[in-house]
């Protein structure tokens, strides 16, 4: 595996907790390599440190020690500008709440990525109107979340991931709050965006969603316990 | 951003409505005392009630940057999460602040030129209605300048509160 195909790669991480007097070591020497096209599940059960390491990994949260490089840079230390500007850039968000703002409609929450950017209004109109297309929700663009199921939500939840054209998507508990045909429509839909965009997507949950991804990274204690 | 913070205040109804008619009201009430100020009626007394008004004001636009900033912090931490900067959000919240104000604004010009337009339709009959509470358009521009300039210690408090909102909160569950 050359440097070049490693999209995310975390080197002796530690991050520690503090809660109600205890320290908690919730990531302890992680190592971990993704490749760029790679489908990883991070795979655990609760307080294994894997949505910790999710936050590190996006920038989120910063490490008590050791490296995060993405895409080549070293984020670990960066500045939160330099962050917000990675993010908009590399990185779309799938959240297990979705985290749609009830107050604009499917079309307006996709949009809402790109307002911060240089495009004008007609090139972000296409771009949502491209992006809803892709997670089949383009009947339902001017829908509010409250008029949508829970599985439509966290697709145009996607279609807001996608609409930058993201390296990586980052997922927590992306079916977490869905039926299992939901789950299997969202999952499907993940798979769908890695292999047609060639985006990197991780995964981070508590189900076993193994046989969606290419790379099943599994998690207990803060450490990686196995990476098939 | 602007036009988008417009979206998002009128989305907004209820806390929009509320805030657009205390502002009216304000408004109103400061430029009609610095209206009777400048005529000299009532002596400096009236120049107290302006006084009383501002820092309504200036408490209502904290207030506002309060709610809209501590109300909505998952929406602001899920916007820095897709990539926004603190100046994006600060953009919006601003945004959304002032255009409240202005719209207050105009309400109270508009009701001004009803107003004045009514008495000057009745008066061309018999009756005689002195035009009592009409506000010169001087004192309201001075009053909306000086509300928007308040607003600057609002947009402060506003940005130190959306630079404490950590991007994490997104990823929090509903009610954690």
């Amino acid at each position: 595996m050359s440097e070049k195909d490693i999209m995310i790669e975390a080197v002796d991480v530690n991050k520690e907790y503090r809660r109600a007097g205890a320290i908690i070591r919730a990531l302890a020497d992680v190592n971990l390599k993704i490749k760029s096209g790679e489908f990883a599940i991070i795979q655990g059960p609760t307080g294994c440190g894997k949505s910790t390491l999710l936050n590190v990994l996006s920038g989120l949260d910063l490490p008590d020690s050791g490296r995060i490089i993405f895409d080549g840079e070293n984020i670990a230390r960066s500045t939160e500008d330099r962050l917000s500007k990675l993010r908009r850039q590399k990185i779309g968000f799938v959240f297990q709440d979705f985290n749609l703002v009830r107050t604009l409609t499917a079309m307006e929450n996709v949009e809402s990525v790109l307002w911060p950017t240089v495009l004008r209004q007609k090139e972000i109109e296409n771009r949502a109107v491209a992006a809803l297309r892709d997670v089949d929700l383009l009947d339902r663009k001017d829908h509010f979340p409250v008029q949508m199921s829970g599985g439509e939500k966290q697709r145009c939840a996607i279609a807001r991931a996608i609409i930058h054209r993201p390296r990586v998507i980052l997922a927590d508990e992306p079916s977490g709050n869905l039926d299992p045909q939901s789950e299997k429509d969202v999952m499907g839909l993940l798979k769908k965006i890695n292999k047609e965009m060639e985006t990197t997507v991780l995964v981070v949950t508590h189900r076993d969603l193994s046989a969606y991804g290419t790379k099943t990274i599994r998690m207990d204690g803060g450490k990686i316990i196995s990476i098939k | 951003m602007w036009r988008k913070a417009i979206l998002l205040s009128l989305r907004e109804k209820k806390v929009f409505v509320v805030f657009t008619l205390i502002y009216t009201v304000l408004i109103f009430l400061t430029s009609f005392f610095i209206d009777l100020g400048f005529k000299g009626m009532f002596g400096d007394f009236v120049w107290n009630f302006v006084f009383i008004f501002l820092g309504t004001s200036l408490f209502l636009s904290m207030l506002y940057a309060w709610i809209l900033v501590s109300r909505k912090r998952r929406i602001w931490a899920t916007f820095k999460c897709i990539g926004y900067t603190n100046k994006n959000i600060l953009s919006l919240v601003s945004g959304m602040i002032f255009f409240t104000t202005i719209v207050g604004f105009l309400i109270v010009i508009e009701m001004l030129f009803h107003y004045a337009a009514i008495v000057a339709y009745i008066n061309q009959t018999a009756i005689n209605i002195p035009l009592l509470i009409l506000v010169d358009l001087v004192p309201v521009v001075i009053t909306s300048l000086i509300f928007i300039g308040v607003q600057i210690i609002a947009f402060i408090l506003a940005y130190r509160k959306v630079l404490k909102v950590r991007p994490i909160i997104a990823l929090k569950k509903v009610g954690e």
